[in-house]
């Protein structure tokens, strides 16, 4: 039995390479693939969601602009999909701005110059996040009417698995570090953590409500940090502050020349960034992987005909699964570390005067 | 590296989204979780103190019905004891009473019979004086006169005689 499934994979995957073969021969002319060109599409963001199997159909999203006299343009991004130009704003195949929307206004000399305008679209990602928050909150409104509904009864099935995330999270990390504080903390550490879950989760599908590669996209993670960031210090007690600006170490540590003060400081940025770029890099470092892994069976078939992608796609099929299965497991460890380390930062910047002597 | 600049529009909708998101879960659902949560663990650990403490007052009970039952059947044998005492006792005074009632009885009739022995010896003494008396005086009638002297003789004979007796 599992000889014939090997068998019967080896047969699909060959089968995968073949079409990649096809399909490279005629799509581009030359037969090289642009890896770097498409690993970046796939991490970046797009205007409309690609349907699986069928590349040149997409979901259309809108495009909201303003332009650079202010007037603001919303239209469907099936309009500008293919090159085309529409109301002065068409997609950037080139430059700067690659892949984004861009118009174009006379410059100082009157000729035409290409500009970005100001640009809030709802694309492929903004769209993911809107699917991830309605998620999040069909989970979590699920707990709580369970709650309602049957008081103190334990949850079953898909809430049993939400509470169980929930309690972990809250009983694991926010009640042992925060302590009595910890119920007015939790509703802003529960959400990180249930929504960067669902985001890395989501992120892993690879067809329509998933697949975007949000939480390996800077600007959400930096959102998340800055939110830790204000958070932090907003809620910081007198004692941290005390701690930053005139710390326990010896005089000559602070006093010509505030060396101490200057590195806590630091430290009070450093901190987010930390929070920021870890999640960031472990999630878009994931991406990348399975991307590259797949795209290894096109570039040898491209390179050794069919037979060597046909025994490349074996082994990157199983690599890329392998490498999929880890990513949920990151993606619950980096949920789990941004929750973590942003209680820290809140419980340290909590702290009550302590008494050294 | 567009990988590494945040887009703005990203940047914007992620603040509405996350800020929104957090906004209606702190405001309706994370509190009342939370509640719930720390409720039912306190719950839980309540009814597993109470179960404890069930179980010890149970097994408490136990003992403290055992040592009823053996209080019980120690006065049992005690109130047997007693009885047993007592009829002995009850016995034993109606033994003394009888004892008593028979002496008195016995005395009484000591009494009686002493009494009529008395009255005998009186009576008896009387009649033999009488006799003396008689055979005397039929002797004296026959040969002698009647002389004091000759009485007190017979009188100090007869005395002799009581003393005798």
């Amino acid at each position: 039995m599992k000889k014939i499934l090997t068998i019967l994979l080896t047969a699909i995957l060959s089968l995968t390479a073949f079409s990649a073969k096809a399909s490279g021969g005629e799509g581009e002319e030359s037969g090289k693939i642009d890896t770097k060109a498409i690993i970046f599409e796939h991490l970046g963001d797009r205007y409309g969601w690609e349907v699986p199997f069928c590349h040149h159909l997409s979901i259309p999203l809108p495009i909201i602009v303003r332009d650079y006299e202010g007037s603001w343009h919303v239209f469907s991004s099936s309009r500008v999909q293919h090159g085309e130009e529409f109301e002065g704003f068409y997609i950037a195949s080139e430059g700067d701005h690659h892949g984004k929307v861009v118009g174009s206004k006379p410059g100082t000399d009157g000729a035409m110059v290409e500009y970005r305008p100001l640009d809030i679209s709802i694309t492929k990602n903004v769209a993911a996040l809107i699917i991830c928050a309605l998620v999040v909150m069909l989970c979590i409104f699920s707990v709580k009417r369970w709650y309602a509904k049957h008081g103190m009864k334990a949850p079953r099935k898909w809430t049993a698995f939400i509470e169980l995330v929930v309690e972990f999270v809250y009983m694991g990390v926010i009640r042992p570090t925060l302590g009595a504080k910890a119920p007015k903390f939790a509703p802003y550490l529960l959400t990180v953590f249930i929504f960067i879950l669902t985001m890395n989760l989501l992120g892993l599908i690879v067809i329509f409500p998933g697949g975007a590669n949000l939480t390996g996209n800077i600007a959400v993670t930096m959102v998340l940090a800055l939110f830790t960031f204000f958070i932090t210090n907003i809620f910081g007690s007198k004692h941290y502050w005390k701690d930053i600006f005139w710390p326990e170490v010896p005089l000559w540590l602070k006093f010509p020349i505030p060396i101490m003060p200057m590195i806590e400081v630091f430290g009070i940025f450093t901190k987010p960034a930390a929070l920021m770029v870890r999640l960031f890099a472990n999630m878009m470092g994931g991406h990348m992987i399975v991307i590259v892994l797949t795209l290894l069976i096109f570039i040898f078939a491209a390179l050794g005909g069919i037979a060597v992608g046909a025994g490349t796609s074996v082994v990157s099929v199983a690599f890329s699964l392998f490498m999929l299965l880890l990513d949920t497991l990151v993606s619950f460890i980096q949920a789990f570390v941004f929750t973590m380390l942003s209680t820290l930062f809140i419980s340290l910047a909590q702290a009550p005067a302590e008494h050294h002597e | 590296m567009e990988l590494f600049t945040p887009e703005f529009g990203l940047v914007f909708w992620m603040f509405v989204v996350f800020a929104l998101l957090f906004f209606l879960l702190a405001k309706y659902a994370w509190p009342f979780i939370v509640k719930s949560l720390e409720e039912r663990a306190e719950m839980i650990d309540k009814g597993v103190l109470y179960a404890k403490e069930a179980k010890e007052q149970l097994d408490n009970s136990k003992a403290e019905a055992e040592k009823y039952i053996a209080e019980a059947q120690m006065k049992q044998a005690e109130i047997l004891r007693e009885a047993a005492k007592m009829k002995s006792q009850i016995i034993e005074d109606a033994k003394a009473a009888a004892t008593v009632e028979a002496k008195k009885v016995m005395d009484a009739a000591k009494l009686a019979i002493e009494q009529a022995r008395k009255e005998s010896e009186l009576q008896f003494r009387n009649e033999v004086s009488a006799f003396a008396l008689s055979i005397a005086e039929k002797m004296v009638r026959k040969n002698m006169s009647t002389d004091k002297a000759q009485t007190e003789l017979v009188d100090k004979l007869l005395n002799e005689v009581e003393v005798k007796n």
